[in-house]
């Protein structure tokens, strides 16, 4: 009973953020609201692999470009609409994640991180070198056959469905058996294995279901974007960013991506609107550097101890309570 | 206690959105209200030497314009946004100056990769955008809200040279070319015109390589280029692997018959910091100070009094003629409405600092481009002949 | 654009067989290579040393080009000796920066995790001061020497370069002797082997990872120079030339002054071969495809025991 209470105001908000386009905003709160989305959809699944098992996955954005190419192609070659192609996307991506985490994720720690950086340069150089997926030109898709408020609204409901299953399946991922194989491979990768947990096999799990939901992503996103080119979708930006969010909000718990990507998108988008183009980027610079600093492991963590803290001076008044 | 924890980030969240939606909105009700023209351009990041210097072009039209009492009898306010060099962001931000700030002429953006990620939507949007555009197949996606006025077009920027090249004896014609290019969508949207030039010319290439930026080494180029006896390199390249080129071929004592740069000599830094290096370097624009068309003097004196600059830089000529041709339009349909400043635009001629104008179905003027050379620190302009203001040097001179 | 270029183009043998331009290739690289090992030899002390990853360590580098630069342009100071004034001050401020910055981070979960959002931000910082201070013109260090060349047999030497190569040389092996002839940088390398065990010998942990992180500084610094003679920079360049970094660490091995010297020679050697043998487009996917192969049939780097 008390579980579907306090699961309430998550649905009633998830609720309110699906009526949202009902009420006509501007087009770019939508654009906006679904850049956060892709965000957390990214973080959220990036925390599987880099959160959860510890393992700094710097080549997440291979896996959205490998999305957002494969939707394109479907789109130009056998005119399969981007919804329907975001399937087969997301497939791809993780056979990619299959083949190329095989060998990588015997590697640990900044060695891994490389790898996949690595990983990212290479497929955007071939794709740039590649003649038939658009080279270094491109592709031009057509926008949506429709007004384009109808447009973002579309592409905005769909990608709140599909940030709220990111953050659906982390939540389960973190509550089940294998989230707390993940955990132990994070904790102490060797022990784990004394303890026969399959790591290897366990890892490479994670690695593919954190493929898959950014290429479903990146297959719808390529026709919200409309022109593709590596340097746009296999920006290794993107890839930092994703790192830098789930870190920030802390990588150990579904809801650390949530806040982080949430909460660095706003003040990207406040700063860059308010502030002179410079002095945004050094407080946003200065602000990374701030919370790392106070907040070392996070600002969930750090939240979670805070309060943690204060239940316990609660727990330790209330008998003196009870006495008077 | 997750779940709490959970409700005071809903609790955050909700705040914030609706800050950002209070925050927003802040139209101005002034007396005489300005007409609003927004946009985004990279002010921090790769491109940012670049887009300061179309802010510029901007700034200085607004000024210009308000002095002189503004656009229909109202003052002109710019509303510039940082999109980071980030084409994502360039799309977002343009989204946001339609729907949001609710502007009533676009800006420009910079660079092509933003341009062309832009153009879909402004045309959804029924917003006539005038940029550079990102070369042609960013122009022949049907678009008709778009103009490139003048555009950055690699498909024309060596048509001048091959005119040009025309008029030299045919003896004094380089024989073989080396081609080096950038692997982006500029240096494809080279490839076009040098084929055809080359091929016209009876110039056979006996290397034709792409490289991706960054650029760690020329050496190797143009050791090739070397041993190949190529008498003509064409560089096609940005500033810093420009000069890096350039540098090899001086180290390397290669001296063909004529060095041909892509877009990498167009910014002021060419002659700036590389000195008298850089000299005799032919390359394309599609504007130039020295035009003779009414407008530039003004260009090149507010260059020197507001920037120190002795030659005004491309992009900030740029910036103030899409301006122009944005105010003319605006000038001619005598009103604000989009589709009326398009079909004016459609069907007038414009006349900027670049030249004068007449757009097709695409949005784009005729083909035309300029050919430069750098002669003793100065960009001087070679072709068409009408234009010339410095005899070219052919072959070039030996390094000293 | 269909057909337009095939996806490899086959090149007349001529070229590949030609051996002025292999030999030229290898000297040319090797040249670059070094300046490559200098930028990175600091970067891989701090990583290997107290596990930070100085996201940052280029954007350093670009500050001591900055120096250099203004100090050539307006007083006309050669650059390597504009280095006496840069490597002291970024010692100093990289001292600072342990101090105030890098300490507070060493209690949390994950050092490195949470060094490398620290020295993002403080990339991202550091980037932007440059870019209003200096704004974001492309500079360039053109000296009297900056075009002179030495010639052995047909085998050309840009005189530049030749000085970037030698102030690596110099750097390198100034580390070195630091690091295996002086007290302090024993104790650094038994630090970097045992932290616990240096600290039971005796050894003030933070007196010493604070003097690495101030070396690693002033070498970014010195390689910042150095890579000035050879590329144009503005202050956002520094997320390229961050990339070599990465590449110098990985294939000499963490925390190796030997290996990241060797390792700088090989990437170098790499891509001037690689350009005279195969098409330049290849060229980075090639080296990037080495260094995964390399990562992952020798993680532990190619050069460490």
């Amino acid at each position: 009973m008390q579980k579907i209470i306090k699961s309430i105001v998550p649905v009633s908000f998830i609720f309110l953020l699906a009526f949202l386009p009902i009420l006509q905003p501007p087009a770019y709160f939508l654009s906006f609201i679904f850049k956060v989305f892709l965000y957390i959809i990214l973080a959220e699944s990036w925390n599987l692999i880099g959160g959860f098992t510890g393992y700094l996955s710097f080549g997440h954005v291979a896996f959205f470009g490998i999305g957002v190419y494969t939707s394109a192609m479907l789109f130009q070659h056998f005119g399969l609409s981007p919804f329907i192609g975001a399937i087969p996307s997301g497939l791809l991506s993780s056979a990619a994640a299959w083949i190329i985490g095989y060998p990588c994720l015997k590697l640990r720690g900044p060695y891994f991180a490389v790898v996949t950086l690595c990983f990212v340069f290479i497929i955007d150089l071939v794709v740039k070198n590649w003649t038939f997926l658009g080279g270094s030109e491109g592709i031009h898709l057509k926008l949506l056959p429709m007004d384009i408020q109808l447009s973002r609204s579309i592409f905005y409901e769909t990608f709140l469905g599909l940030a709220v299953a990111s953050v659906l399946v982390a939540r389960w991922v973190q509550h089940t058996k294998f989230g707390l194989g993940l955990a132990s491979i994070r904790e102490d990768e060797e022990v784990a294995q004394t303890l026969c947990i399959h790591t290897a096999d366990l890892k490479i799990k994670a690695f593919i279901l954190s493929a898959f939901i950014p290429g479903v992503a990146g297959g719808i996103y390529a026709y919200y974007i409309s022109y593709i080119h590596p340097d746009i979708v296999f920006d290794i930006n993107i890839s930092i960013l994703i790192v830098l969010m789930a870190l920030f909000g802390g990588g150990g718990s579904w809801a650390g991506p949530l806040v982080g990507a949430v909460f660095l998108s706003i003040v990207n988008e406040f700063l860059s609107i308010f502030i002179r183009p410079e002095f945004a980027r050094i407080i946003y610079g200065a602000m990374f550097i701030a919370v790392i600093i106070f907040m070392p492991d996070g600002i969930v963590t750090f939240f979670k101890k805070w309060m943690g803290i204060r239940k316990i001076q609660h727990s330790y008044t209330s008998p003196v309570d009870k006495e008077k | 206690m997750r779940k709490r924890f959970f409700k005071k980030i809903l609790v955050l969240g909700l705040c914030l959105s609706i800050g950002l939606v209070v925050g927003q909105r802040s139209p101005s009700l002034a007396a005489e209200k300005p007409i609003v023209i927004g946009g985004s351009l990279p002010l921090t990041g790769t491109f940012s030497a670049t887009g300061k210097w179309v802010e510029k072009g901007y700034q200085y039209w607004a000024d210009e314009v308000n002095a002189k009492g503004g656009i229909l009898g109202r003052p002109v306010k710019l509303v510039i946004y940082d999109d980071k060099s980030d084409a994502k962001e360039a799309v977002s931000l343009a989204e946001k100056v339609i729907t949001v700030d609710k502007v009533d002429l676009l800006l420009g953006g910079y660079p092509g990769t933003a341009c062309t990620a832009v153009m879909p939507v402004v045309e959804k949007y029924k917003m006539v955008y005038v940029s550079m555009g990102g070369h042609m197949r960013s122009f022949s996606q049907g678009y008709t809200y778009s103009f490139g006025s003048p555009p950055l077009m690699g498909e024309w920027w060596y048509l001048g040279f091959f005119e040009w090249m025309k008029t030299v004896p045919v003896d004094k014609y380089p024989k073989k070319a080396a081609v080096f290019t950038m692997n982006n969508p500029i240096g494809m949207a080279l490839m076009d015109s040098l084929y055809k030039g080359c091929k016209e010319l009876g110039i056979e290439i006996v290397i034709d390589e792409k490289y991706n930026l960054p650029l760690t080494t020329a050496d190797t180029m143009i050791t090739k280029a070397k041993q190949m006896k190529a008498d003509i390199l064409f560089a096609n390249g940005m500033f810093p692997d420009g000069v890096m080129t350039l540098r090899a071929c001086k180290a390397f004592d290669y001296s063909p018959k004529a060095i041909v740069q892509g877009i990498g000599s167009v910014i002021p830094e060419w002659t700036k910091e590389l000195g008298k290096d850089g000299d005799f370097v032919f390359s394309g624009t599609s504007w130039h100070y020295k035009l003779m068309y009414p407008g530039n003097d003004k260009i090149i004196k507010a260059a020197k009094d507001k920037f120190k600059e002795d030659e005004p830089p491309l992009y900030f000529g740029f910036g103030y003629a899409w301006m122009q041709t944005l105010q003319q339009g605006v000038g001619g349909a005598k009103s604000l409405d989009q589709t009326k400043i398009r079909d004016w635009l459609k069907t007038n001629e414009v006349k900027t600092i670049a030249g004068n104008f007449k757009f097709d179905e695409k949005g784009l003027p005729k083909p035309y481009v300029y050919l430069t050379q750098v002669i003793g620190g100065n960009v001087e302009l070679i072709w068409p002949p009408d234009m010339r203001t410095h005899e070219p040097v052919y072959p070039k001179p030996a390094w000293k | 654009m269909q057909g337009r270029q095939l996806l490899v183009k086959i090149r007349p043998p001529l070229n590949m067989l030609n051996p002025i331009v292999i030999l030229q290739s290898i000297v040319s690289g090797l040249l670059m290579g070094g300046i490559f090992a200098l930028f990175g030899v600091g970067f891989s002390l701090t990583w290997g040393v107290m596990k930070v990853i100085n996201i940052a360590h280029a954007a350093f580098g670009i500050m001591a080009s900055y120096i250099a630069y203004w100090g050539l342009t307006l007083y006309g100071i050669d650059p390597v000796l504009s280095l006496c004034l840069s490597l002291p001050l970024l010692f100093v401020t990289g001292l600072l920066i342990h101090r105030f910055l890098i300490q507070p981070i060493t209690r949390s979960r994950d050092v490195v995790v949470a060094s490398m959002i620290l020295t993002f931000g403080l990339a991202i910082v550091l980037e932007n001061i440059m870019l209003f201070a200096w704004s974001p013109d492309e500079r360039l260090i053109t000296t009297a020497y900056s075009s002179q060349v030495i010639f052995i047999g047909d085998i050309i030497i840009k005189v530049s370069n030749l000085i970037g190569f030698i102030l690596s040389l110099m750097g390198i092996l100034a580390i070195y002797l630091f690091l295996y002839r002086t007290c302090t940088g024993k104790a650094v390398r038994a630090t970097w082997q045992d932290p616990e065990g240096a600290a039971l010998q005796g050894i003030n942990l933070r007196r010493v990872s604070m003097i690495t992180f101030g070396i690693a500084i002033a070498s970014a610094g010195a390689g910042g120079v150095a890579m000035a003679y050879m590329y144009s920079f503005n202050p956002p360049v520094h997320n390229l030339w961050l990339i070599f970094l990465f590449l110098v660490v990985i294939v000499g091995g963490v925390g190796s002054v030997i290996g990241s010297a060797i390792a700088g020679l090989m990437i170098g050697l790499i891509t001037g071969l690689s350009g005279a043998f195969f098409p330049m487009q290849w060229v980075n996917v090639l080296l990037f495809g080495l260094l995964m192969g390399i990562l992952l049939i020798k993680p532990e780097g190619l050069f460490k025991k």
